[in-house]
């Protein structure tokens, strides 16, 4: 019985699959605009926050000098900066929990 | 208004019936209000309520359009020994119905109550909304 030898592999003959090429830089590309998009969500969400907090502030402190022409302005802001404050957090925990759950798979 | 339309919109109202207060509150403190014939009496005042136009991008709610003015006529009280008086005897009053305030003063405290309760009311919602998917 006689055994064929190997030839000798011919890498030219090897055309890399166009689909990997081509769809990678581009695959990973959406997934970063993805990631982008979530991130700048979050990060206004945040701004948005901040600047509801910012005018808590500001009602606060008429309050406190006796400026302050409506008393449900500032509870009614106090109370929105609070749910706002909640949803944010929540938003940012299950992002957070979202990753540990990937962190965790296995093959 | 965004994520909290309701809160927004009851706070809107929150406004308006604390100024109808202010003008009831106005009105009950000058009803002995006296002025000599020759002047025009105290005019009641009103608030004009004036829903916003939520096809201009304001997302509901309601605002003071203005204030209305009661009669400035008032009525004419014959009071000789008042020093206001006039050669007749007569001063004018405003024209202003204690009992029609009284019942305005609730519907006004009621209004503020009930939208008070809407931005409760909302927060929980949100608060709820809030708790979907939390173990």
């Amino acid at each position: 019985m006689s055994v064929a030898p190997i030839s000798a592999v011919v890498t030219s003959s090897v055309t890399p699959t166009a689909y990997v090429s081509s769809a990678s830089p581009a695959g990973t590309a959406a997934a970063g605009a993805t990631d982008g998009a979530f991130a700048s969500t979050l990060a206004s969400s945040v701004d948005s926050l901040q600047a509801m907090q910012a005018n808590t502030d500001q009602l606060a402190v008429k309050a406190v000098t006796g400026n302050l022409s409506d008393v449900h302005d500032y509870t009614i802001a106090a109370t929105e900066s609070a749910v706002a404050m909640e949803l944010t957090s929540t938003v940012r925990n299950r992002a957070v929990e979202a990753f540990n759950e990937i962190m965790r798979m296995q093959a | 208004m965004g994520t909290f339309g309701a809160i927004g919109i009851a706070g809107s109202a929150l406004g308006t019936y604390r100024k109808w207060l202010d003008a009831v509150s106005d009105n009950l403190a000058n009803v002995n209000t006296v002025r000599s014939t020759s002047e025009t009496a105290f005019q009641a005042r009103y608030i004009v309520a004036q829903a916003n136009d939520s096809q201009g991008g304001d997302g509901g709610g309601v605002h003071v359009a203005g204030a209305a003015f009661g009669s400035a006529e008032g009525r004419i009280v014959y009071e000789p020994n008042n020093p206001l008086a006039d050669a007749d005897g007569n001063v004018r009053y405003p024209d202003i119905d204690m009992a029609s305030q009284m019942t305005q003063l609730i519907m006004a405290q009621r209004g503020y109550q009930a939208n008070a309760a809407v931005v409760d009311r909302a927060k929980e919602l949100y608060t709820t909304a809030l708790q979907i998917g939390r173990s």
